[in-house]
């Protein structure tokens, strides 16, 4: 498997986690330790403002209904990833502002819109597609249209890239921009 | 822990029959009996709100249907609310003129909503508007029925006052002559009604104007036919409330979700038991809602030999089985125990309370008023009868008080003798032997009984008197695992 | 039942002045933030968060595999705080398990597989079963017992949770015992 992890400035990225494959990590993007990316099937692009807490595992699966070259698995912008979920979709594309919570699963074939809260311990099997504002929640997986779309997590992210690199070794953003001379100081704001 | 954690292998028998692990079991001090949640009574201590911890009194309580005022539970998945700060930007200065508010409301206010974090339900999904303070002040709604639900509720009271009446006249005939101690019973409220007798007043009037006034209801034979779009517009089941949602409040029963409401959250209480059999409290807790404390705390936990199995071997049919047993004394005085099989325990002697003084027969008259009837229902006979039988051991042990500081001591002692294995503070490891008949069939739960019978001190004696021992029995059923084919 | 001996590989786990027992495949965040108060034990892969806020453990707590234990964090007006947590004495966390409650009492079990949102509060005895949710922000009162997902109170607990978890958790310890290397 090739291992080509490109890095965005202003990415927050642990040593202690396990990426392999074609990734791109987008600007302001925080990765907590323990967390796994596995780009087999083809590559993943992550967007800017994502969160990524500990034992949050990404795969894009290997499949045989797969187009040649492999498409891409587009995270888009202000994802969250509590601790403990597991996404292994190689559906192309998961939507904006997306909160997917403590130790849920989403499997293969399932296609998520923007703005959708996967609840604590949920998990996704059967291949569905999910409206944006979709909130599923407990054993009985209910849903529900929220009103609005989860609010961004812009100020938490904003605290980690400030404090985490005093606790721990990080990946060092590895794709510049065009301007590299800002790339390290570049404040993260919307 | 190994109780909440694993099924329950010990069960103990309580004194109406009931077969409990012993930390649902209560000790009577002043019965000496074994008492579990299904013999004793039950009693509201204090009521609190299990989300903001707040005591209410109970009249407070009762006021509020039993409700917490400032905590809400979700009417979509009913879990507790959270109140959420915002920052509003005031839009008065586009709407009233006046150059004033302008120039006041340029600092933003904070506004408050309700949220709840497990299925992002807001209180502005219906929209109900922001309030400015934190807590209350949520808009309440009125129940649509409220006035004839009073009346109903006047009218059975009103009811329930007048049975209470006739059935005092009643009494008084019978028990005239005991009329001396009619004091007594003046904690059930009797004296002011017996006062009102006395006196030769009618009983309350207002109770007989609410019965007088009150329409009963009438079932209306035409129902109104269901509007036609019922059967042909689409649902969008997204809209529609759920059973459980409209159960949640069934004074509205909102059927579309834009109606569902805040529903204030339900109290919860303290509660302390009590013996029916002597009317002494067993428990106890303290009145703060976030103490794990008790004033009384009367646990078979505390005061009854405590039986645990470390192992055994499997049961086969016509075998016979080593098995482990752990034994504790948790009292704090030496105890000495002999195992006995559960039929040979003596039947309790009846009680012969002779009234010799004054201060006896007022007892004996008040237990006359006190119902028993409740034990007949309650009490049943233990189903012990098992294909596995202990071999019994015919030793006395002696097991020492339980003493906090001897876990810091060394390693278990171990005895020479073949029926104990060690010996560690306050508890000791026995080995026993367990003959399973010939008859057991392959699969089926394999169980064993087992008698103690245990000298215990009663510490706090109830009148003075110096402390007593006591020669006290406990029967239990060990569950050993299905019996091997 | 007994609780029966667990075995750890000895070269695995650092044994600390007061008794702590901690694996050395842990993610101990933040080290200087932790506070274990003696005889508490952290099995393999447990992460404890100490770089977002402080993290403080009674005596006699067991951290099981894969747990997670996270400070919580609050949104404010002007940025966002991580709230120091906070665990009493005889607390035991199930296996992959995860913690972002505000303040665990004392006497509390956490089975397994459970999931302890943002800023909950568990009073002193109280349990929550495995596989249960307790959403963001739940109050979990004394002697209750919690199961579900959400988390709902199924029934009490005995009175006498105090001493079952006292006696549970020092057996744990106790039973928690190196492999004898031969």
């Amino acid at each position: 498997m090739s291992h080509n992890i490109k890095i965005l400035p202003g990415a927050t990225v642990c040593e202690d986690c396990t990426l392999e494959g074609d990734i791109t990590i987008g600007g302001g993007t925080v990765i907590h330790p323990r967390v796994t990316i596995i780009a087999e099937g083809g590559p993943i692009i992550i967007a800017e403002y994502c969160l990524f807490e500990e034992y949050s595992t990404i795969i894009h699966k290997k499949s045989d209904k797969q187009e040649n070259p492999p498409k891409p698995l587009f995270i888009g912008a202000h994802n969250v990833f509590e601790v403990g979920c597991k996404l292994e979709s190689p559906c192309g594309h998961i939507g904006e502002s997306n909160v997917f919570e403590c130790r849920s699963f989403v499997g293969v074939d399932v296609k998520i819109g923007s703005g959708c809260v996967i609840g604590a311990a949920c998990s996704l099997n059967a291949p569905q597609t999910l409206a944006d504002n979709t909130v599923i929640w407990g054993s009985e997986h209910h849903n529900r249209e929220a009103l609005e779309k989860q609010p961004s997590q812009m100020l938490q992210l904003d605290f980690l890239s400030k404090v985490m690199p005093n606790y721990h070794r990080l990946r060092k953003p590895n794709v510049h921009k065009r301007q590299t001379s800002r790339q390290s100081q570049e404040p993260i704001k919307a | 822990m190994a109780y909440l954690t694993q099924p329950d292998y010990v069960k103990y028998v309580c004194s109406c029959g009931q077969l409990k692990p012993i930390t649902n079991l209560y000790f009577c001090r002043h019965c000496l009996q074994i008492r579990c949640a299904f013999c004793i009574c039950h009693e509201v201590d204090s009521h609190y709100c299990a989300n903001c911890l707040e005591n209410m009194p109970s009249s407070e309580a009762r006021l509020k249907k039993n409700r917490c005022s400032s905590c809400f539970d979700c009417p979509s998945c009913f879990h507790t609310l959270s109140t959420r700060a915002t920052l509003a930007q005031p839009r008065q200065s586009t709407e009233q003129g006046s150059g004033d508010t302008k120039v006041e409301n340029k600092q933003p206010k904070k506004m408050y909503y309700l949220s709840c974090f497990n299925c992002r339900w807001t209180s502005r999904d219906v929209g109900i508007p922001d309030q400015p303070v934190a807590s209350g002040g949520w808009p309440e709604r009125a129940n649509p029925y409220a006035t004839r639900v009073n009346q109903l509720l006047d009218y059975y009271k009103a009811i329930a006052q007048q049975e209470k009446q006739e059935k005092l006249d009643r009494e008084r005939k019978k028990f005239a002559i005991r009329g001396k101690y009619i004091t007594l019973t003046d904690k059930t409220g009797l004296t002011g009604a017996m006062a009102r007798n006395i006196a030769g007043l009618p009983s309350s009037e207002s109770s007989s104007s609410a019965i007088a006034s009150f329409t009963p209801s009438q079932a209306s034979e035409e129902v109104e036919e269901l509007p036609e779009e019922f059967y042909t517009k689409e649902l969008n089941l997204n809209q529609i409330t759920s059973m459980p949602q409209r159960l949640a409040s069934p004074e509205w029963q909102p059927t579309h979700v834009s109606r569902l409401h805040p529903i204030a959250k339900l109290l919860s209480v303290k509660r302390s038991q009590r013996c029916r059999v002597c009317d002494h409290n067993l428990t106890k807790p303290e009145y703060n809602p976030g103490s794990i404390k008790f004033k009384i705390e009367l646990l078979a936990f505390y005061h009854v030999p405590e039986v645990k199995i470390i192992s055994y071997e499997p049961i086969k049919p016509g075998c016979t089985s080593a098995l482990l047993l752990k034994l504790t004394n948790p009292t704090g005085h030496e105890m000495q125990i002999r195992l006995m099989q559960p039929e040979d325990i003596p039947e309790p002697e009846e009680r012969v309370d002779e009234p010799k003084s004054i201060e006896k027969s007022l007892e004996k008259s008040l237990n006359l008023e006190k119902d028993t009837s409740w034990y007949e229902t309650v009490k049943r006979k233990p189903i012990l009868l098992t294909e596995c039988r202990i071999t019994i051991p015919d030793v006395t042990l002696t097991l020492a008080q339980r003493d906090d500081a001897a876990e810091y001591d060394d390693d278990a002692t171990h005895d020479a003798n073949d029926i104990i294995l060690w010996r560690k503070s306050n508890k000791l490891a026995l080995r026993l032997q367990v003959v399973t008949s010939g008859e057991a069939q392959a699969g089926a739960a394999a169980g064993a009984v087992l008698a103690l019978q245990y000298r215990y001190r009663n510490a706090v004696p109830p009148a003075a008197q110096p402390p007593r021992d006591h020669t006290l029995h406990a029967a239990l059923r060990l569950h050993l695992g299905p019996v091997c084919g | 039942m007994e609780l029966q001996d667990t075995y750890y590989n000895k070269a695995e786990y650092v044994e600390t002045a007061s008794g702590n027992k901690v694996s050395r495949q842990t993610v101990l965040c933040g080290s200087q933030n932790i506070v274990l108060h003696g005889k508490v034990i952290v099995q393999s892969d447990a992460i404890i968060r100490g770089d977002l806020a402080n993290v403080k453990t009674g005596r006699f707590c067991i951290i099981s595999k894969g747990s997670v234990i996270r400070p919580p964090f609050k949104k404010f007006s002007k940025g966002v705080a991580f709230f120091p947590l906070q665990m009493g004495d005889h607390v035991f966390v199930g296996e992959n398990t995860v913690v972002n409650a505000a303040v665990v009492g004392s006497y509390v079990y956490i089975g397994k597989n459970v999931v302890i949102g943002r800023r909950c509060v568990l009073k002193d005895c109280c349990m929550i079963e495995d596989n249960s949710v307790l959403p963001a922000e739940t109050v979990v009162p004394s002697f209750a017992r919690y199961s579900g997902s959400p988390a709902r109170l199924i029934t009490t607990l005995p009175e006498a949770m105090p001493d079952l978890m006292t006696e549970f958790t020092k057996s744990y310890y106790q039973h928690f015992l190196p492999t004898t290397v031969n």
